[in-house]
């Protein structure tokens, strides 16, 4: 069944679209992450343009986050002045991204910065989940190895305009969560992605906030930030094509239910470990795009510029 | 009025034998709008008409101009990265061509160049201050790319002819079709002079919901950004009620 995506201006199979959105949503929930990362560079090898791709995808991480986000604060999950912070930097950096974007589209770089982003991105977070998770399966084979230290003190911790959070028990600077805000927002802006996979590693490593409370604040400032990329996105550059945010929200709640209870009977380690080499293929797929000789090494645009 | 009832009219002037004017051509279109709606998948058009006596006959569709840029890809450390760049003025963003048999062999190369008969000879005009051929080998790049997403086309003898008088042909449109105003052209030549040319103009243009959101995304941008997110929103959280009754 063909539908005419209008902003897109393509025709998709709309049961392959929901399927697609099903199979994320399903790993997605399985593993507790957004998604974003997988969808938009499987929407760009279908044929989705990039741009496109990148701006839809902001539109359905919001949907995606807002019942997560909900049931957590439901839970008093989240650290709410943790949250806002982080949120004034992702509207920071969301912006800043968006307008960076929209200067990169200008001169015909955003598909390659897109692709760069990817490979650089999923790269290294999925070498380090696949580490991570031979580390942790090997020290519970031998439990006399030495514990590692919950959180270092580093210079980060002496750094100006101190907050006191108490629901993460941490007493830093305003300044790191803000940065950390700002740089995620960037991301989120240019790789339509909640950003989720940097937020949540750098909360328990950097910031030192505890485990119960890192994944409701991060999507929390997640529907925060996405629906600003969605906003900007629409306003530079019509970008957000809502008929394919649509599909992809349906296919993706779904799977997500499924893949929830899937993944409760899972093993922690074993889960990290598949979540990591999926991340990883995916780096493979869009790393061989930029290696790989095109068929034609002139391609076409539209518009003004030079 | 219908493309039925226009073929069903054109049939009865030439019945009636009703005259046509020395060397004249008429044409016709099955339908005078391309409708891209939420099924749509690129369309056939049928382009019919008759002619007086005999003649060649060359049919050129031109879509509706505008900038198009050629971005040349450079391999930098391994990576190929988008390096040089021209932009044609004003370029048809669709462009066909239908002759009855090979271009060269209707006309002369003077007179197909005058007429910009074939991808080959369209005008295309750039600010860019490149070597001329460099701009070549971007123009020659800027037709195949267009050709491979079918945008342009050449067909030799995609015409029918019946009894010397009426003709047909066909007008593929893909679906990634530029929306905008186009020209049909159906021009006469005979013995390698160019005696006459018909036109019909056709639109495509997008309708129905499609037609809403693309406006409403374009024309009031901030509302639809509000609007997505809203409905993000909604969606999101009802999903959140439904699953958790379940």
């Amino acid at each position: 069944m063909q539908i005419y995506l209008p902003i897109a201006e393509m025709s998709l199979n709309a049961l392959m679209l929901l399927g697609l959105g099903g199979m994320v949503g399903f790993l997605s929930g399985m593993f507790g992450v957004g998604g974003g990362f997988l969808m938009t560079p499987l929407l760009i090898f279908i044929g989705v343009p990039p741009a496109v791709a990148v701006g839809t995808e902001a539109n359905q991480v919001v949907a995606a986050s807002v019942s997560g986000a909900l049931a957590h604060w439901r839970r008093g999950n989240v650290d709410i002045r943790m949250g806002v912070v982080l949120m004034i930097g992702g509207f920071i950096g969301s912006t800043l991204g968006v307008y960076l974007f929209t200067f990169l589209r200008g001169i015909g770089q955003i598909d390659f910065v897109i692709a760069v982003s990817y490979v650089l991105f999923l790269g290294i977070v999925g070498v380090l989940m696949v580490v991570e998770s031979v580390r942790a399966w090997f020290r519970s084979r031998n439990p006399a190895a030495p514990k590692r230290k919950l959180h270092y003190h580093t210079w980060l911790h002496g750094l100006p305009f101190k907050m006191r959070f108490r629901r993460s028990k941490l007493y830093i600077s305003a300044l790191l969560p803000l940065g950390i805000g700002v740089f995620v927002g960037i991301l989120a802006a240019i790789m339509g992605v909640g950003g989720g996979f940097v937020m949540v590693p750098a909360m328990i490593y950097l910031l030192g906030m505890p485990t119960s409370i890192v994944v409701g604040t991060s999507l929390f400032q997640i529907v925060f930030v996405t629906a600003n990329v969605t906003f900007l996105q629409s306003v530079n550059n019509q970008t957000v094509d809502i008929v394919l945010a649509m599909l992809l929200v349906v296919g993706s709640v779904i799977g997500a239910q499924i893949g929830v209870r899937v993944g409760s009977r899972l093993k922690g380690e074993e889960v990290r470990v598949a979540l990591g080499l999926i991340v990883l293929a995916v780096c493979a797929r869009v790393a061989w795009t930029l290696v790989v000789t095109p068929d034609d090494v002139f391609s076409l645009g539209i518009g003004g510029g030079h | 009025m219908s493309g039925l009832a226009r073929l069903l009219s054109v049939l009865v002037v030439l019945c009636a034998g009703a005259p046509l004017q020395a060397q004249s051509i008429v044409a016709d279109l099955s339908t005078r709008e391309v409708a891209i709606s939420t099924g749509f998948t690129g369309a056939d058009l049928l382009l019919f008409g008759a002619t007086e006596g005999s003649g060649d006959m060359i049919v050129t569709v031109v879509g509706p101009e505008r900038d198009e840029i050629v971005r040349r890809k450079e391999r930098i450390a391994g990576i190929w990265v988008n390096g040089a760049s021209v932009t044609f003025k004003q370029a048809p963003a669709y462009y066909r061509i239908v002759a009855s048999k090979p271009l060269t062999e209707i006309a002369s190369e003077e007179v197909l160049s005058r007429l910009q008969i074939g991808s080959d000879r369209i005008e295309l005009f750039t600010h860019s201050k490149r070597p001329a051929a460099s701009i070549l080998t971007f123009r020659e790049a800027f037709i195949r790319n267009k050709k491979r997403l079918q945008l342009y086309s050449e067909d030799i003898s995609d015409i029918k002819v019946v009894r010397g008088r009426l003709f047909r042909s066909n007008i593929p449109f893909p679906v990634n079709v530029p929306i905008g105003e186009y020209l049909v052209t159906v021009h006469l030549f005979k013995k390698g002079e160019h005696v006459s040319s018909e036109e019909t103009p056709l639109t495509v243009h997008k309708v129905g919901l499609e037609a809403k959101i693309f406006d409403f995304a374009h024309n009031q941008a901030p509302w639809y950004g509000a609007i997505a997110i809203l409905i993000a929103l909604v969606a999101g959280w009802l999903a959140g009620v439904i699953f958790r009754r379940a």
